[in-house]
């Protein structure tokens, strides 16, 4: 019995996967009919990649970094770096830059992650405008300083020239195996204890736990996920520009992660779709005043639907008077006349089976 | 009872993990022949051939940011430039040698779109991606910071698509980051510190002590080396430099420096608000009121715009040095044609940014007619080492080595609030440098321009 429920469990993890995968490898193909193009559908993959791993420490975890520029940005200079001085291909470059990354990441972890709330976020940011001062400063030589790292080379992989729809595939098939790991994370042992420490690290702590160690574990494995993100950014495009490495783009991952949904995985991704396509498509057609109306979409996001795009849909359903399981993350919004909401949502949890 | 949901529940899994195969199967099936897709035509670059009748050109300038108002002003030229390649007038009617109708290019309707750079390298080169693979551009052009124009210098000649820089003035654009691909119309540090120096020795004495401020980017530290270069070798002594964070609100502690020194010149190498701020928070210290070793101390500023001249209010600019590209205020007829049809259009005269971007654009479409094709080798090579007149005052030269445009530039003085005659009339032309004077070997920079086609 309950290894069949475990088949189907399964089952149902592939039929996940399988549409997820569909709907990525197929985005050349239906974003230009949405008025986007090649280029936007890779760097969409790319920084939902970015995106994802994100969503492993703030969503899992609930450890806002505003310093995940600093990984996203030395992986891109290093395989810059590698792929400029050393190689073409890019698998020396990449493998390179992740394990670079993961050194920094462990450092950073075991610095940062001692504090938590604010302190943890401010002390990110620090450290993220400390590489980036010095991408600026004394490595100003080796990146290029405010030029950016220009380059000639033209990426390849075991021969294969990384360009057009071939550089779109190999971030597709990256993301998508990052989706599935992201997933198994959240269904693991591994990935409870990280939403318990999320709720509550000091009771954690005193049945013995070693909070310390799942915290840098989510840290790192975030980290490992900007890196990659970060590398394939340069193998899509052989340039690397300083604001990689800028506070704007730990920002930008923060904002992308809020308007489409923390602790969702798929809400992340959404929202950093939805930033990139507004950012190059609907900008054209507005012109000069697009920032105004994105922050007023953001602004609008954040009162009235709190739980990001994702959340759309389960309002949606409950709307259309579905059974709906309740908003299950720590946002700190619900008024008491979410109660009998939230009542509702239990009972709905508790016929679900409590998934 | 359970059993059933179970089963049910297979049931619907086995069938979609079957039709995410299949689907899986196919893109598998299909991605080879894609990877392939750009080897079928021999002679295909960028977007080229051009297809359907009309052709289009992408303008690509900061709509957002610090360098916003630039960025208006040379999307208003490039609009106005637009209009006169399909109808005629404006600088066609001067620029010579000429091959352009007024009737578009190649019997073709020119089409345009925009984009924002947010003055940010990564943002530029998305928006420009956008334009060369959705909207099909055959050229591309705009934007006004130097690290904007080398990014997409490069992607230029990635993707084979001509790019033609906006307002640059960093030495690397067309010194060590030159692109086969990119072409600057603008002029460079180097040549302005060539036109003021021997203009600031004539007018302040070959013993003076130059401080520098230097925003720290790499157009300021071009800058910084030319201007130093120059002045230096009319026997002035640079005593100091300091770096200033772009973007910097408060100067006071470093003009407190300046003040401590025994300078008695001041050299802003800041552009946009940074130059607005500087300078006037320079004249606050009682700097253009003081005497240092029995002269009277001055401000230089080497790169001016009249954008910037009007942000610092007449009253701070009143006499101080510095080098512009172009002036409104030029008498030559291709200049005043230019103008004439800019202030019909808009009812307030052009900055020089909107002259560049103009000009390029009339360029590049006179090197297509003049080639005969958009292939882009051919366009390049019809641009490379071209001489012309009618688009600012003397002969202009492209030079082919490394795309820099030669042609006179002005040094200027800025005019007090009693001297000028209306909002726009700021900069008093001092001097007109003649080309010969600002022309330097190519091997003074280093760096390679690259194939004509992109591999």
């Amino acid at each position: 019995m309950s290894a069949m429920s475990k088949t189907s469990g399964g089952g149902r993890e592939l039929l996940v996967i399988g549409v997820f995968a569909a709907i990525v490898l197929l985005l050349p193909f239906w974003l230009p009919l949405l008025g986007g193009y090649e280029a936007l559908a890779t760097k969409i993959v790319i920084w939902a990649l970015f995106a994802l791993g994100f969503d492993i420490l703030l969503g899992f975890t609930g450890f806002l970094s505003f310093g995940h520029a600093a990984f996203f940005g030395t992986a891109a200079y290093t395989t810059g770096l590698m792929l400029k001085h050393v190689s073409a291909d890019i698998i020396p470059a990449l493998a390179v830059s992740v394990s670079l990354t993961l050194v920094l990441a462990i450092v950073l972890g075991f610095l940062t992650l001692r504090r938590s709330g604010i302190y943890f976020s401010i002390l990110t940011l620090a450290f993220g405008e400390m590489l980036y001062a010095a991408v600026l400063s004394i490595f100003q030589g080796w990146t290029g300083g405010d030029n950016g790292l220009t380059m000639s080379t033209k990426p390849t992989l075991l021969g294969l020239p990384m360009q057009g729809l071939n550089v779109f595939y190999v971030c597709a098939v990256l993301l998508i195996g990052g989706f599935a790991l992201a997933r198994q994370i959240k269904r693991s042992p591994f990935g409870l204890m990280l939403m318990s420490i999320k709720e509550n690290p000091m009771r954690l702590e005193y049945t013995g736990v070693n909070v310390m160690a799942y915290k840098m574990m989510a840290f790192t494995i975030s980290g490992l996920y900007a890196a990659v993100a970060g590398s394939l950014m340069v193998v899509y495009e052989p340039y690397v520009a300083t604001e990689f490495m800028h506070w704007t783009t730990s920002g930008e991952i923060v904002i992308m992660s809020v308007i489409g949904g923390v602790n969702t995985l798929l809400g992340p991704m959404i929202g950093a779709a939805f930033m990139l396509f507004f950012e190059n498509v609907v900008q054209a057609f507005i012109g000069e005043q697009w920032k105004l109306i994105l922050g007023a979409i953001f602004v609008l996001v954040v009162i009235f639907l709190p739980g990001g795009f994702i959340d759309l849909a389960r309002r949606v359903r409950k709307a259309m008077g579905h059974m709906v399981p309740s908003r299950r993350d720590n946002v700190p919004d619900a008024p008491g006349s979410m109660r009998e909401d939230r009542q509702k949502g239990r009972r709905a949890d508790a016929q679900l089976g409590g998934r | 009872m359970t059993d059933r949901k179970d089963d049910s529940n297979r049931g619907w899994s086995r069938r979609n993990v079957l039709k995410a195969g299949a689907a899986s199967a196919v893109i598998a099936g299909t991605g080879p022949m894609i990877f392939t897709r750009n080897s079928w035509a021999q002679d295909a670059i960028g977007n080229f051939p051009v297809k359907g009748d009309t052709v289009m050109f992408g303008f690509n300038v900061p709509q957002t940011g610090a360098y916003a108002d630039e960025g208006a002003d040379e999307l208003r030229a490039y609009k106005l430039a637009v209009k006169h390649l399909n109808n005629g007038g404006g600088m066609l009617e001067t620029l010579k040698p000429s091959s352009l109708t007024g009737q578009g290019v190649l019997g073709k309707k020119v089409g345009y779109v925009s984009g924002d750079t947010q003055t940010s390298p990564d943002a530029a080169r998305t928006s420009a991606r956008r334009m060369i693979e959705r909207d099909k551009v055959i050229m591309y052009g705009g934007g006004s910071s130097s690290s904007v124009a080398i990014a997409q210098q490069y992607l230029a000649q990635e993707m084979g698509v001509i790019f033609m820089c906006g307002l640059t003035h960093s030495n690397d654009t067309t010194g060590k980051d030159k692109r086969r691909y990119g072409f600057r119309h603008f002029f460079n540090a180097y040549m302005s510190g060539k036109a003021l120096g021997p203009v600031l020795a004539d007018a302040y004495g070959t013993d003076r002590r130059a401080f520098h401020l230097t925003a720290d980017y790499t157009w300021g530290h071009t800058q910084y080396q030319s201007i130093k270069e120059f002045t230096e070798k009319e026997g002035w002594t640079t005593v100091n430099n300091i770096m200033t964070p772009l973007g910097t609100s408060d100067y006071s502690q470093f003009l407190t420096a300046v003040l401590n020194s025994d300078a008695d010149v001041l050299v802003l190498n800041h552009y946009g608000k940074d130059m607005v701020n500087s300078l006037t928070q320079a004249v606050q210290f009682g700097m253009k009121d003081m005497q240092k070793n029995g002269k009277d101390f001055q401000i230089v500023v080497p790169l001016y715009s009249r954008l910037m001249a009007q942000g610092a209010g007449a009253s701070n600019i009143d006499g101080v040095f510095g080098s512009t590209n172009w002036n409104w205020t030029l008498e030559d007829a291709g200049s005043q044609a230019f103008v004439k049809s800019f202030e019909d259009e808009y009812g307030f005269p052009p900055s020089q940014a909107a002259q560049t971007c103009y000009v390029q654009t009339l360029l590049y479409a006179n090197a297509c007619e003049r080639a005969g094709t958009f292939y882009p080798p051919e366009v390049i090579k019809a641009l490379e080492d071209f001489r012309f007149t009618g688009a600012g005052p003397g002969e202009a030269y492209y030079r082919g080595a490394d795309h820099q445009c030669f042609k006179d530039i002005l040094v200027v003085q800025g005019k007090g609030p009693d001297q000028k005659q209306g909002e726009y009339d700021l900069l008093n032309i001092v001097q007109h440098v003649k080309r010969d004077d600002v022309i330097y070997p190519v091997d003074t920079f280093s760096g390679e321009l690259g194939p004509y086609k992109p591999a």
